[in-house]
């Protein structure tokens, strides 16, 4: 209603109508590029993948008793990280199948039959330019799984994998807040992320510390 | 209501206002350049398990132990292997990134006839009708491998010769050689005994030999030390990296190595400060002083210097009779810390064959340095894993890059202790790859295999005793339990090294004091890679790091 008096009422042909006009017009760009940097932009540039199967963490942890993250993602005596696990870790319990549900069958026949690898698709892979050690963080740092993968590991249903369309990254490496403001702590695994982790511990590593 | 030019213009710089209070441009910004990290055509490293495989560097004949970071079975890091008795964990810039090798611009991955592309069929069916036609040559860079002796059986059956080029490490033992009648795969520097080690130009610490050795030997015994137990004196017109860390720099002019050499002699042989008999120079010591430019007294200085501080062993970058000549007279061939016979094990022989202008072919092993050019009208079989450019050889054929060849490594040039070693292929080369020893396997049946000559290596050492194998722990080959066992330790990256060397068993004799002097080229740690191929991390870590040892680390 007011944008309708503000445009329609005054007398046509006014130096002060034609004034008000073009605000109007300008102020509605701005609005436009508003809603669509904010809200349409974030949809636009993720697109959303599926995991080759639905996996819970929580019914793993409740049900089979890996009741604690190093249960299938280990960290070697060595210092090497497994990552995700490989097909014949599920194997060990998975021999045959333990329910009905759709992605039990897929587990079973379309991949540990198989001898195949699932294709996980990685919600914190970093580029590859990146030296991580899980090792030193957890053991030498003391961090907790937590402070970087948040509570994932007590979900109780598959989260969408988001990939931005022009880096192939996923969507956890930026945060899933697209202004990065008011992030919750673990929301984030850009270099930044890890910049400010460790200024605030004291802890200086210089460039050479992750990219080598 | 109608929508003017105006209104559009208005809009438009509205949304463009807009947008810079929306995070589009900004992670457009970001994105875009992270895209660009990743264009489709830069090889990244393959995500699956990560292991370590230890094994042998073979990019060149110095054979260092090297640890290999592989990724989902491709190596994505090297690293040295610290219980390696010769490295000691040092390793070159090159093989630090050799793992980007393989993936190389300039890597051949096609069969190329005079710069167009042929198949391996066309390359098999010249090299057969060459073969047909008349005497063809096997030229192979690294004597004494499984695969030489390939070269060897295939140049006795097809009436063809077998030929030696040999680097400029095994060149400048070629004099001591020719003098005391071994063979020069026999003879090696026994640096670790001496006291004084005169360099006339050989970048002692900057890639000669085995990398890690002398750089080991001077952080331990020499570095930071005024009165050092080893003395390293340089002889170099420039300031190269080995000058300026040396204990003496001593620098003369460029092409005057002979002339001063000379000029030593005759202080020596003079003031009775040898005791070895020896020809006298033709050259006086006014004319060494001229030619060198340095003064009559800097060289008595430095004569005097030498005697006194012995054993000395004198040290040139290439084959110098001039200079080498200085060792015979300082008595330091056949003595501990000089020239030192380092072993019995077969000479690198070459089977002469035809002269080189009736050859109907020549087949160049990828080992050889990439701009040896063969004598010879014949036709070319250029066997690279990478392309140097300008190759004048009419085939050009791909072979086997970093870790994907078996093959083994026998001893180093310049080390004073016979040694053994394996690399076996890490990774598998494609289809269109193929080594000179395959490519003679298609033509004749009947030759050796290279896992064959490698395991009746393995016995022969184990038969014999000696030596000891490095591997996760050091075993003497008397404790061996089985030839079996010392393979699968020498394939999982060991290195097998024979007991000490004997020394005073190498009559050298002199008749008059040589004046054939080459000169003198400084070599670095890129000098004796075959083609002029280098990995982008290689030139960085050249550039930017000091892989060489520091006085801070002498410790370590």
């Amino acid at each position: 209603m007011l944008v309708t008096a503000f445009l329609l009422e005054p007398k046509l042909g006014t130096k002060g109508t034609i004034v008000r006009r073009n605000l109007l017009v300008f102020l509605s760009g701005i609005a436009l590029a508003l809603v669509a940097g904010w809200a349409v932009f974030p949809k636009v540039l993720y697109v959303q993948k599926d995991q080759p199967l639905d996996f819970y963490h929580k019914t793993h942890g409740e049900k089979s008793g890996l009741a604690t993250c190093d249960s299938c993602h280990v960290v070697a005596a060595n210092g090497e990280f497994s990552g995700i696990p490989r097909s014949e870790v599920c194997a060990g319990c998975h021999t045959e199948k333990l329910g009905t549900t759709e992605a039990e069958d897929i587990l079973v026949l379309d991949y540990l039959k198989q001898g195949k690898e699932m294709p996980w698709l990685v919600y914190s892979r970093q580029p590859a330019n990146v030296w991580f050690s899980h090792a030193i963080h957890t053991r030498r740092g003391g961090l907790a799984c937590t402070e970087c993968h948040g509570s994932y590991g007590e979900s109780d249903q598959q989260r969408v994998y988001e990939q931005n369309r022009i880096s192939g990254y996923s969507r956890d490496i930026w945060g899933h807040s697209i202004s990065r403001l008011r992030r919750a702590p673990h929301d984030g695994m850009k270099m930044t992320d890890c910049e400010s982790c460790h200024r605030r511990r004291h802890i200086e590593v210089g460039c050479f510390g992750c990219h080598q | 209501m109608k929508v003017s030019r105006r209104d559009l213009l208005l809009g438009s710089a509205g949304v463009a206002a807009g947008l810079v209070f929306t995070p589009v441009p900004w992670k457009l910004l970001g994105d875009a350049s992270i895209w660009t990290q990743n264009w489709p055509w830069i090889p990244q490293p393959a995500h699956g398990p990560i292991e370590t495989k230890q094994s042998v560097c073979t990019l060149c004949a110095a054979g260092c132990g090297i640890r290999v970071r592989m990724a989902a079975g491709w190596p994505v890091g090297v690293s040295g292997v610290s219980t390696h008795p010769l490295t000691k964990g040092a390793l070159c810039p090159l093989a630090f990134a050799a793992q980007q090798l393989n993936w190389h611009p300039q890597r051949l991955r096609e069969v190329r006839h005079r710069g167009r592309a042929a198949s391996w069929a066309d390359a098999k069916a010249a090299f057969e009708k060459a073969c047909s036609e008349g005497p063809v040559a096997i030229v192979d860079g690294r004597p004494g491998r499984a695969a030489s002796s390939v070269f060897e059986a295939f140049a006795a059956k097809h009436t063809g010769s077998y030929q030696v080029v040999l680097g400029p490490e095994n060149r400048a033992l070629l004099p001591y050689a020719e003098w005391s009648g071994v063979p020069v795969c026999a003879l090696g520097y026994d640096l670790e005994n001496a006291r004084t080690v005169v360099s006339f130009g050989a970048s002692l610490l900057d890639g000669w030999g085995t990398p890690g050795r002398f750089t080991r030997l001077w952080s331990k015994r020499a570095a930071g030390q005024m009165d050092p137990p080893l003395r390293l004196i340089q002889i170099e017109p420039s300031l190269s990296r080995t000058a300026a860390r040396a204990w003496r720099w001593v620098p003369v002019k460029e092409g005057s190595e002979a002339a001063l050499a000379a000029g030593l002699a005759r202080v020596l042989i003079e003031e009775r400060l040898t005791s070895t008999k020896g020809p006298v120079p033709p050259m006086t010591l006014a004319e060494a002083s001229t030619q060198t430019g340095l003064s009559i007294e800097e060289i008595r200085d430095l004569a005097r210097t030498i005697a006194a501080n012995r054993p000395a062993v004198v040290i040139t970058p290439d084959a110098n009779p001039a200079v080498a000549a200085l060792n015979v007279l300082l008595g330091a061939v056949g003595a501990s810390g000089g020239i030192v016979l380092r072993g019995k094990r077969r000479a690198a022989s070459t089977i002469p064959g035809p002269a080189n202008n009736s050859l109907r072919a020549v087949l160049i092993d990828a080992t050889v340095p990439w701009e040896y050019v063969p004598q010879s009208d014949a036709e070319v079989f250029r066997f690279a894993a990478w392309d140097g450019g300008n190759s004048k050889a009419d085939w050009l054929l791909p072979a086997p890059g970093f870790l994907e060849e078996l093959t083994d490594l026998p001893t180093e040039p310049t080390s004073a202790v016979e040694t053994y070693a394996i690399a076996v292929n890490l990774l598998t080369p494609g289809a269109e790859i193929k080594s000179a020893t395959q490519f003679l396997a298609q033509i004749d049946g009947s030759l050796p295999e290279i896992e064959k000559v490698i395991h009746a290596r393995c016995e022969e050492l184990f038969k014999s005793r000696a030596g000891t194998v490095f591997a996760a722990k050091a075993v003497a080959v008397a404790q061996s339990e089985s030839a079996q066992k010392l393979e699968e330790q020498l394939r999982g990256g060991g290195v097998w090294m024979n007991d000490a060397p004997r020394s005073g068993s190498l009559p050298c004799t002199l008749k008059q004091w040589p004046t054939d002097a080459a000169k003198s080229r400084a070599l670095d740690w890129a000098s004796l890679w075959a083609p002029a191929v280098l990995p982008p991390l290689a030139g960085k870590l050249y550039q930017e790091s000091n892989l060489r040892e520091a006085p801070a680390r002498r410790s370590a």
